[in-house]
């Protein structure tokens, strides 16, 4: 597969993309830098509070009012992202063009080529079961080659652990960072998702790529049918007709919960079908994001 | 309930279409790896319960339509008979009339009286607890039933043994019995079950229906529920035999007898070489074909001669029909045994054709006649031993002596005949001494009417006057051969003693006399014999009787009646349901009468001594039995049928309405009044339905 072919990067190539919040980062660039003092430009004042620096205290303004004030300012600052990629098994489930993991692949190494270029640091988590391997974040162009050839190689096998790579993750990132997690989601404990959102009590910018089939959406299946389970030995045989109605409940509110419980965790939730084109979804996603910022 | 189209059920087999499939149908499933695999689980789950239920619907709904349009097309119907119907009606005394009489043992296969009593049983069956109920069998001696009760157990007993009877049945009679015999029942509703097959002879429609009263003289309304045992069938095709004669054919031969019998085919359609047959014994003795015309009848005739004399039964029979009853006809003829007699030649003459005994010599030895004759001069006939002899005939013969006179008169009482010409040597006075009371009257003088010499003696002959022509010794001279006897010439004849001058026995009787009155013929009784007494003489010498054709029938005719051939031979024709009264001394030694089956036949004696037998219940053969128990042949008579009863033309249904009234319910005929409710619509409504509600559950599902 070639992932970024020529439409899908013509495309987005005039999209800047800047992180929603203020971003700690040693590159100045189109981001703006959460550490305040370091910039030439002044932002506001605010009422000191125990843990602000003292260096920080604005020694005028305690002069004139008899209080401590903190100077604040706006510093562009580079963007670290680890593109987190589920290539359980379940990711290779396929009705349309591209399985759920050719998907992930693509917006992720899509979202790597656009960090990259604009000199921010991506880094990539492969979450395999309990296995993860990932790609250290960095800025150079070289590193891109890197990030894509990881992609390409990947093969779906294991099961959907959303712990596993919550916990690397909380280990690995030290600093404030998009985290952008492409996985089906398909975790049955019922708190693993909320250990993602745990990314994002940590001062992380994290979001949800939600990857489905089309076949999970509609369930097209009538006849007497032997559903084999991509990641275990689980196997039931129904009649899919019988019990579509039910599925749909079911996997629906499944989706309704996921994303009311990112819109909770303040995590920007992406649904994206296998079958619509990446572009949008790019487009959609980096468009929400740059005005959220402003 | 039943069905239209029977055979249509095997389609119902299909209602096990759904279940085969069920058991057999093992599809291979289409496999899938499937990522959201937890939520197909988990839906399972959930709707394991509701599924199992909608497919147990399913499968029922399928099974039903599968099962109701075979059995829809089948088309059952609902049968609610109308006595069941009128159940609701209120309760109502119930007198149950069940036909016995002989149409009702017509038979298809099944007779009318087994179908009716079905459908008796059926009406009893049908009644209430609470409703009183009798039960009348209307045939033969039928009588009033007993008040209604509640004893269905003992009626349908009654019903179970009941047996049709031979003789017909007065329905009339029995209706309007029954009826009263609801009277005193306090229940306000009165019905009336008739069963019968309503033919034209067993219920008279001009006679007016039965009427119930109440207490208090007001007029009750009945309930009339007529069962058909026909089942309503226009017509039941029958032929019988309605008269046999039984009559000597002298002509043919001596104990010849012809046998002619009268079929009446009371069928709309004719009857082609119906077979029929004639019996003697068990063996068939002629056999003939008969043609019937379409509601007419045929009369046929077999002649049988019998080689020896004696008492014989016999049968006359046709191709068995539906009711194989009346198609014989049984018969007793007595034949007469050969008859002995001794003649006593009193004038004999060298000169055959003088000789007082030659035209008697000559008539009883012809050919065919019965008679074996011993002719004697009179002084050794008298030698003779007269028991040897059944008859004596004593020809113009002298006054015997009164020994011998004597002894005449003991073979009379004893059962013989005793034959007595005149003539010249005959003196009336001397044999009025002699024979006394054995003369059936004493005799006078000779007349003479005129001398056979003279031209004009024809003229002045005397000639039979009076001729009892209803008397046995009479009976044969019709037509030509009456006026054969009639010209008779008598130029000299004895007179007799009138009646109120000498004591005359009751059984002494004048059967023919001259055209002056004076006797001719005069019979008397004499103990168990008979003496005939002729006036004139058996040669020419007074008369030219010998020389007539009459002369030789009237003799062998006076030979048989004087032996009692004749008596005996007047048949005894009795029908179904008489009491006959048996003829002669035997009946004095009857100790019973055997039928034609083992039932005993009723038998009592009246202060006059008569036996009377009956009322006969059957047709056939009866044969009285003796003290010893040993047949008496000569007693021995045949029951037949009453022909009106085998007129089977069935009263239609709207004459029935027209006697009974509007309101009478009428089952088991043609018109069937049977409520019928179509079942078969409802079944496709319900499977239509069926096919609805799983069309629906297959969409929702």
């Amino acid at each position: 597969m070639e992932l970024l072919d020529a439409h899908t990067l013509s495309r987005l190539a005039g999209v800047k993309l800047r992180s929603r919040a203020v971003m700690e980062g040693v590159l100045s660039g189109l981001h703006k830098s959460p550490h305040q003092g370091q910039s030439v430009e002044f932002a506001e004042h605010k009422e000191y509070a125990p843990g602000d620096e003292v260096r920080h205290i604005d020694w005028k303004a305690y002069g004139k009012l008899d209080k401590y004030y903190v100077k604040r300012f706006e510093h562009e600052t580079n963007l670290r992202a680890f593109l987190v990629v589920d290539s359980s098994a379940s990711m290779g489930f396929r009705t349309a063009a591209l399985s759920k993991l050719q998907v992930a692949s693509t917006l992720a190494g899509a979202l790597s080529y656009l960090l990259v270029r604009q000199q921010d640091a991506a880094g990539l988590a492969i979450v395999t079961g309990e296995r993860i391997s990932d790609v250290p974040a960095r800025s150079s162009p070289s590193h891109l080659a890197t990030l894509q050839e990881t992609l390409e190689a990947l093969e779906p096998r294991g099961t959907t652990d959303l712990f596993a790579a919550a916990d690397h993750l909380a280990e690995k990132v030290r600093r404030r960072s998009l985290i952008c997690v492409f996985s089906d989601l398909l975790d049955d404990r019922p708190d693993a998702l909320r250990r993602i959102f745990q990314l994002r009590a940590r001062k992380n910018d994290v979001a949800v790529f939600h990857l489905v089939d089309p076949a999970e959406l509609t369930f097209p299946f009538d006849d007497p049918t032997l559903f084999l389970s991509m990641e275990d030995d689980r196997r039931i045989e129904v009649n899919a007709r019988e019990i579509r109605e039910s599925y749909l409940e079911e996997f629906q509110g499944f989706l309704d919960t996921v994303r009311a419980d990112c819109a909770q965790a303040d995590v920007d939730y992406v649904r994206v079908r296998t079958d619509q084109p990446l572009d949008q979804v790019l487009l959609a996603f980096l468009a929400r994001r740059e005005g959220s910022r402003r | 309930m039943t069905f239209v189209h029977p055979w249509l059920l095997l389609g119902a087999a299909a209602a096990l279409i759904p279940l085969l499939i069920h058991l057999f149908d093992r599809r291979r499933p289409r496999t899938v790896p499937f990522a959201a695999i937890a939520f197909v689980l988990r839906s399972q789950r959930r709707t394991a319960s509701r599924l199992k239920l909608r497919r147990l619907l399913l499968y029922a709904l399928r099974t039903l339509v599968l099962l109701a349009l075979p059995v829809a097309l089948a088309r059952p119907e609902l049968r609610e008979t109308a006595a069941r119907a009128q159940a609701g009606h209120g309760l109502a005394a119930t007198a149950i009339v069940l036909d016995a009489s002989l149409p009702m043992r017509f038979t298809d296969g099944t007779s009318l009286f087994e179908r009716g009593r079905a459908l008796a049983l059926d009406a009893l069956k049908d009644l209430a607890p609470e409703e009183p109920a009798n039960l009348t069998l209307c045939g033969l001696g039928a009588g009033p039933p007993a008040s209604p009760g509640f004893e269905r157990a003992r009626m349908h007993a009654a019903l179970e043994e009941a047996q049709p009877t031979y003789g017909g049945a007065d329905l009339n009679r029995c209706l309007e019995l029954a009826a009263k015999s609801l009277e005193d029942s306090p229940l306000p509703n009165k019905r009336v079950v008739v069963v019968s097959a309503f033919t034209a002879p067993s219920l008279r429609l001009d006679l007016p229906p039965p009427t119930l009263q109440g207490p208090k003289g007001e007029a009750l309304r009945v309930e009339w529920v007529l069962k058909d045992a026909a089942q309503g069938r226009a017509a039941l095709p029958n032929h019988a035999i309605v008269d046999l004669k039984v009559e000597a054919a002298p002509q043919v031969a001596p104990r010849a007898y012809q046998y002619t019998f009268t079929v009446r085919n009371y069928a709309a359609e004719p009857v082609k070489d119906l077979v029929a047959l004639l019996k003697v014994g068990d063996r068939t003795v002629a056999k003939g074909f008969l043609e019937l015309p379409a509601g007419g009848s045929v009369q046929k005739s077999f002649t049988h001669a019998f080689e020896t004399g004696g008492v014989f039964s016999g049968r006359v029979e046709l191709a068995a029909d539906g009711l194989a009853e009346d198609d014989a006809r049984a018969f007793v003829v007595q034949v007469p045994h050969d008859i002995r007699a001794l003649v006593v030649n009193g004038a004999p003459n060298n000169v055959r054709y003088r000789d007082e005994a030659f035209f008697v010599d000559a008539a009883l030895s012809a050919s065919n006649s019965p008679v074996h004759e011993t002719l004697r001069d009179a002084e050794s006939a008298f030698h003779e031993t007269f028991e040897a002899y059944d008859l004596i005939l004593l020809l113009n013969v002298r006054a015997p002596s009164p020994e011998v006179a004597a002894r005449l008169a003991e073979f009379v009482r004893k059962g013989g005949g005793l034959f007595i010409s005149v003539g010249d040597e005959v003196e009336p006075d001397a044999y009025n001494a002699r024979f006394g009371d054995l003369l059936p009257r004493a005799m006078r003088l000779p007349k003479t009417a005129a001398l056979a010499k003279d031209a004009d003696a024809d003229a002045k002959a005397a000639k039979f006057g009076q001729v009892d022509f209803g008397q046995a010794l009479f009976t044969i001279f019709s037509g030509k051969a009456q006026e054969g006897l009639m010209s008779a010439r008598f130029y000299r004849y004895i007179l007799l003693e009138s009646a109120d001058l000498k004591a005359e026995g009751e059984s002494a009787q004048v059967l023919a006399a001259f055209d002056d009155g004076a006797p001719a013929f005069a019979l008397a009784r004499r103990g168990r014999g008979r003496v005939l007494l002729y006036t004139s003489t058996v040669d020419r010498t007074w008369a030219d009787l010998a020389i007539r054709t009459a002369f030789l029938p009237l003799l062998q005719r006076a030979c048989a009646l004087l032996t009692g051939s004749l008596e005996e031979h007047e048949e005894l024709r009795a029908t179904v349901g008489d009491t006959v009264a048996l003829k002669g001394d035997a009946p004095h030694t009857l100790s019973a009468v055997k039928g034609p089956s083992p039932r005993t036949v009723p038998l009592r004696t009246e202060p006059n001594g008569q036996t009377l037998v009956g009322p006969l219940a059957e047709p056939g053969l009866y044969q009285p039995l003796d003290e010893k128990g040993g047949a008496m042949p000569a007693l021995g008579f045949a029951v037949r049928l009453d022909p009106a009863q085998s007129d089977l033309t069935r009263l239609k249904p709207e004459e029935l309405t027209a006697y009974f009234g509007e309101g009478a319910v009428k089952q088991g005929g043609a018109s069937e009044q049977e409520r019928r409710t179509p079942f078969w619509t409802w079944l496709l409504v319900v499977a239509a339905v069926a096919f609805f509600l799983e069309g629906l559950l297959l969409r929702r599902g």
